[in-house]
């Protein structure tokens, strides 16, 4: 392996409350794929956005080739060669590749010369089998294809180093591997890459060297061919980590949820649910698997009414239900823990009392009439937070300035304590941190021995195969598999994942190849 | 067409083309800082600041030309109030362009009191363009206007150019639609939207001045008459486009001097009920828009109105 | 250099210096101003003080200003807290005042006074509803933008008001001027104090005020409508119903509003014209929103607004000092206070040392 050619030295970030990097230390090889390993809030992506110049360190150096530079925003890291691809991708879905691979290019003039560009552009694609049309519009590209596009603008720059953070949360068991090749041919090429990623599988697959940050520290940088993947995660958890989560056995009662050839558009007005068929009874977990932006969120949405079904039914406990309003829906039993805690669950301005009564402000006790019982809110609340132990300094204040995992477990509070028959979770824990995940889990797992009827929507598959009685697999608009937890097997989802597999459990489904 | 009808739709649409100008030049100012994501509600009151800017340095220099600069000038300094308040103080966009506004109209009708009535000694003069304007209907009606209007038309080319062909537009555009990626990229979002608010607030200042300096031309107080409000409504109609701007600002205009022409030739219509139609069209305008943009998925820029900060986490 | 950091708690003594700030920087814009007119700007604030408040008669005068800005500003106040931005209270005070006048041209001789001005509030509420009422569905059922709306609307019911003032009620006898007749006593609101202007218009405003402050923060329809402006998705999530909430808190808006012209024509004016005042309707939201978007604040605002106004009116006809004075402090006071709303939620660093 090569030269180190980024030293970080000795950074450190604080945000409000909380210290994000604390003087870490971390050097890059020329030529080597290096993983950046840790839990979700450990630090990963501050020091890499620092590294991007979107935030500037309160403490500490970063080296390029041995010389100091100072990087003040993403600019500068693109003049220092340093390229980074977002989870969330940094691309306007109204304009065309060419336009946004253009964009804060300081170098063209004031006319803007598509054809040459789109040339250039065409050169990378074919040069690192990206297949990608320069004038297509960004809206128009898959997720996996809108990556590509992300990789095309750090190369169009000139950029010799590489960070990817969380590459494959997006991307499917096949498509992550393609994207693996794309990365190995880099490296040939003399390019270097930080890679983040939290998923130890793939971590050991593609890494190699390998630095471990846990709680804003540096753990320690290993050589991937010194470690196994349970040391890895000690040094990432701090402690011995279950792979598996003990379960009681499964008791089945009634079928609370059936739907049936379900189908809906997407907020493009595109169709996304193509006919999606399933049953759900009480005391059972359902883990819907699927790589995200085939349907999973729209049809959560659905089944609590905050979208129109175009074809189908939705049954609660044997009642229809499709296109009902949210109110009525919740009325039949139903609860949703949404994906987005502050922009959907929560009023992020009210307070803690205001938004714990978010689900039953129209119901006695807390309503009276016209008027809103505010002391019998004051006391639900307290109970909510009691039962979940959640730290709310003062209830009275901006629910805002709670901690996500408090948010999160706020709005699990509050849903649970409507003792739905039906409870759908979609994505529960995620950002939160280790004690809030298996807080979220323990929970989840403590209902559904209640008899709740769970429909638990994740892109964690880690998180599914730990406490679904059954997982299906969803793939444009459609349930393309369905196994039991006990038959199933991570390579054979991660391939229905793709579409490519037929299941024999499902009736009359065709092969759908990729 | 018999001759007398035939002069009076070409005297109508020459009128329609003078009277659209003055909307022309604050919809397509506010086009362009909509689409960098500022909501600008004060149009109203740069208008009035550059037509009384306008025409009281007309009256005290004779120089028109310098008079309608310096009136564009005033309202691109208006707008500054706004864009400080709305850019860097993350301040709501709604209520400081109706403070704006108010402003506006407050300060002109303090400062313009010395101006009522008087009337200006030469105004805008009139550039016959040699051969465009012999094209038979067409010539007499964009070709025998001024060099306002002439600036016009070449504005609406140049910025339509600007916004899909050139670097400029597509940094414009992408921070209106996604701001921490134009951030992420390199381009500074307080910069674009400062400048083209600016840019609003010079052509806010342009109608205003073109109107006290070549169609009334005399100070009143609240000359504008509302004509602010109705560029804010025109620009959802242009659809954030600039050609379509042209299009909306002459369908006024047209109204406009239809209503002034009945009211002149002595109709029985109440004038009341003429005054009344170029703001009904705009409110009916506004419905058909907003229907059609919602069948299109084309449309409003996704920033508008949002403040943006970076480092938010 | 200049740099904001989220802080984790807003701070008391914030909320209350920095609208008082703004009004002390405001009020000097004005000065300045002033100064430019080669005036004094003290003696001119003295003298809006005196024009204000230096009188018994002259306070009251003030208190029959404040009467309108707050019947309308409190209406504004429920709508603003929804982030639904009615800009259209000028045209539905205009409606208010010609529903009214129906009955006041009309009814005057058949109807008993107590008959005739509760029929004559009824019509002005009505009238103002039914104007707020068109915005109100086409943004809950079409999405049309509220503020090109209503204002839009303004103009028509201005017009609308011209139109008939130059027509079909105009009084014979007016020798052409677009004026109805007066007034008879029946269709008059009494008046409350003796030797004064003021009318009963005041106790609906305070009634008005209270009522509003209850709503928002103590029933659910206030609960609702604070969770709408805050966070729709939200709100559509816990089975808000946003469309209802808009139409109903514009009625109560318009209908506010259009009460406000009611008692404009009937107790202070005595008839119909076109200068009724509707630019009330224009402050009465910049007295909104420094009162914070709080009902009870808005009687005190409204006083004080009411005030600057009734002095400005005064060294008008003695200073010729112009009353767009009025316009532009409101506006400079608004500004520090849009401005200055930042310093709540974050806190200012100067080349890396905390300044507020």
């Amino acid at each position: 392996m090569g030269a180190i050619v980024l030293q970080v030295k000795n950074i450190s970030k604080h945000f409000p409350g909380v210290l994000a990097n604390d003087h870490i230390n971390f050097g890059l090889r020329k030529g080597e794929i290096h993983t950046l390993l840790g839990e979700n809030g450990a630090g990963k992506t501050t020091l890499m956005n620092i590294l991007d110049g979107i935030y500037y360190p309160d403490e500490g150096e970063i080296y390029l080739n041995g010389k100091k530079v100072d990087i003040r925003s993403p600019f500068e890291a693109t003049k220092n060669g340093i390229g980074m691809i977002h989870q969330h991708f940094m691309l306007v879905d109204t304009l065309t590749v060419l336009e946004n691979v253009v964009l804060g290019l300081e170098s063209q003039g004031f006319y803007l010369n598509k054809k040459k560009i789109a040339e250039r552009i065409k050169e990378i694609s074919q040069n690192y089998n990206l297949n990608i049309n320069p004038y297509a519009k960004i809206w128009q590209l898959s997720v996996g294809e809108q990556q590509r596009v992300e990789i095309i603008k750090t190369l169009f720059r000139g950029a010799k180093i590489l960070i990817m953070d969380e590459p494959t949360a997006v991307l499917t068991p096949q498509e992550a591997d393609t994207l693996f090749k794309i990365l190995r041919r880099m490296i040939k090429e003399d390019k270097s890459i930080i890679f983040i990623s939290h998923k130890l599988d793939e971590v050991m697959k593609i890494s190699d060297r390998i630095t471990v940050l846990r709680k804003g520290k540096l753990v320690g940088t290993v050589d991937k061919k010194e470690i196994k993947q349970k040391e890895l995660a000690k040094m990432m958890v701090g402690r011995e980590v279950l792979f598996r989560l003990d379960r009681n056995p499964i008791r089945r009662k009634g079928e609370v949820l059936k739907i049936e050839d379900l189908e809906t558009h997407n907020d493009k007005g595109i169709i996304i649910l193509r006919g999606i068929n399933f049953s759900l009874p009480g005391g059972e977990i359902f883990g819907l698997a699927g790589v995200s932006g085939n349907g999973q969120t729209e049809l959560a949405e659905v089944i609590v009414g905050l979208r129109r079904a175009i074809a189908g039914k939705v049954y609660i406990k044997g009642e229809e239900v499709t296109n009902l309003c949210p109110k009525a829906i919740t009325k039949e039993g139903t609860n949703y823990i949404p994906p987005d805690r502050l922009k959907v669950g929560l009023v992020p301005n009210l307070s803690t009392v205001e938004n714990a009564i978010l689900r039953r402000y129209d119901r006695e006790p807390i309503s009276r009439g016209i008027f809103l019982n505010y002391e019998e809110a004051a006391k639900y609340t307290r109970e909510l937070i009691k039962q979940f132990n959640i730290m709310v300094p003062r209830e009275n204040a901006p629910v805002k300035f709670l901690s996500g995992g408090n948010l999160q477990k706020l709005i699990l509070a509050r849903e649970i304590r409507e003792e739905p028959a039906l409870l759908i979770a979609v994505h529960p824990s995620r950002g939160l941190d280790v004690g809030a995940t298996e807080f979220v889990r323990k929970k989840l797992l403590e209902e559904r021995d209640q008899g709740v009827a769970i429909l638990l929507i994740s892109e964690d598959l880690e998180e599914l195969l730990m406490i679904s009685d059954r997982i299906g697999v969803i793939y444009e608009g459609k349930i393309v598999g369905m196994v039991d937890i006990d038959d199933a097997n991570i390579n054979e989802i991660g391939l229905m994942m793709a579409g490519v597999h037929k299941n024999p459990l499902l009736k009359g489904e065709e092969n759908v190849k990729v | 067409m018999r001759p007398d009808a035939y002069a009076i739709t070409i005297i109508l649409l020459a009128a329609t083309v003078e009277s659209g100008t003055i909307l022309l030049f604050p919809i397509i100012g506010e086009i362009f800082t909509e689409r960098s994501g500022i909501l600008n509600l004060g149009i109203e009151g740069m208008m009035i600041i550059g037509a009384l800017v306008g025409f009281a340095t007309a009256f005290m220099t004779g120089q028109i030309y310098w008079a309608f600069f310096m009136g564009m000038l005033a309202g691109g300094l208006a707008s500054l109030i706004h864009a400080f308040i709305s850019i860097t103080l993350r301040g709501n966009q709604v209520v400081s362009g109706l403070a704006l506004s108010i402003f506006g109209l407050g300060v002109t009708n303090f400062y313009g009191q010395e101006f009522v009535n008087l009337q200006l000694a030469h105004t805008i003069p009139q550039v016959i363009i040699p051969g465009l304007s012999q094209i038979p209907f067409f010539g007499p009606i964009l070709f025998k206007q001024d060099y306002m209007v002439y600036l016009s038309y070449i504005l609406v080319i140049i910025t339509w150019f600007i916004l899909f062909k050139t670097k400029a537009g597509i940094q414009l555009r992408a921070v209106g639609q996604n701001a921490q990626a134009a951030d992420a990229m390199g381009v500074n979002v307080y910069k674009v939207r400062y400048f083209w608010t600016f840019f609003g607030g010079l052509m806010a200042g342009a109608g205003g001045a073109y109107l006290t300096l070549n169609c009334a031309p005399f100070w009143l107080d609240g000359i504008t008459a509302g004509r602010g409000w109705v560029a804010i409504a025109l620009v959802i109609f242009a659809r954030w486009n600039p050609p379509y701007a042209l299009i909306g600002a002459y369908l006024f205009g047209a109204i406009n001097a239809l209503q002034f022409q009945l009211q002149s030739m002595g109709t029985t219509i109440p004038s009341a009920l003429l005054s009344m139609q170029p703001y009904f069209l705009t409110f009916i305008l506004i419905i058909v828009a907003t229907l059609l943009v919602k069948a299109k998925h084309i449309g409003v820029p996704k920033e508008l109105g949002i403040p943006y900060a970076r480092e938010e986490k | 250099m200049l740099k904001f950091e989220k802080r984790e708690n807003i701070p008391l003594h914030l909320r209350i210096l920095i609208p008082l700030i703004s009004i002390l920087l405001g009020v000097l814009i004005g000065g300045i101003a002033v100064m430019f007119s080669q005036v004094n700007p003290l003696t001119v604030y003295k003298a809006i003080f005196i024009g204000a408040f230096g009188s018994t008669y002259v306070f009251s005068e003030t208190i029959v200003v404040a009467i309108p800005l707050l019947l309308i500003s409190v209406g504004l106040i429920l709508v603003f807290k929804m982030n639904y931005w009615n800009i259209g209270a000028y045209g539905q005070y205009i409606m208010g005042a010609i529903f009214c006048t129906y009955f006041a041209l009309n009814s005057a001789e058949t109807m008993s006074r107590p008959i005739l001005l509760m029929m004559m509030c009824i019509a002005g509420m009505v009238g103002g509803a039914l104007w707020a009422l068109i915005p109100a569905a086409l943004k809950a059922y079409w999405k049309v933008n509220e503020v090109i709306a209503t204002l839009l609307l303004n103009y028509i019911a201005l017009y609308s008001l011209k139109f008939l003032m130059y027509g079909p009620w105009r009084n014979p006898r007016s020798f052409g001027f677009p004026l109805t007749k007066i007034f008879d006593l029946n269709a008059q609101l009494p008046k409350l104090i003796s030797h004064t202007r003021i009318h009963l218009g005041l106790i609906f405003g305070i009634i008005a005020a209270i009522i509003i402050w209850i709503i928002i923060k103590k029933t659910k329809f206030g609960y609702e409508i604070r969770v709408i402006g805050e966070n729709e998705i939200a709100a559509r999530y816990a089975g808000i119903n946003i469309a209802k909430n808009i139409i109903l808190a514009m009625i109560i808006s318009g209908g506010l509003a259009g009460l406000a012209g009611m008692a404009q024509i009937s107790g202070i004016i005595h008839m119909l014209q076109i200068e009724i005042n509707p630019d009330y309707g224009y402050t009465a939201i910049i007295v909104a929103w420094l009162s914070g978007l709080n009902a009870l604040t808005a009687m005190i605002v409204s006083f004080f607004l009411g005030g600057l106004f009734a002095g400005a009116s005064q060294i008008q006809i003695t200073m010729k000092v112009p009353i767009g004075i009025v316009g532009l402090i409101e506006s400079s006071i608004l500004f520090f206070l849009l401005g200055g709303a930042i310093l709540t939620n974050y806190k200012l660093y100067y080349k890396g040392r905390k300044i507020i």
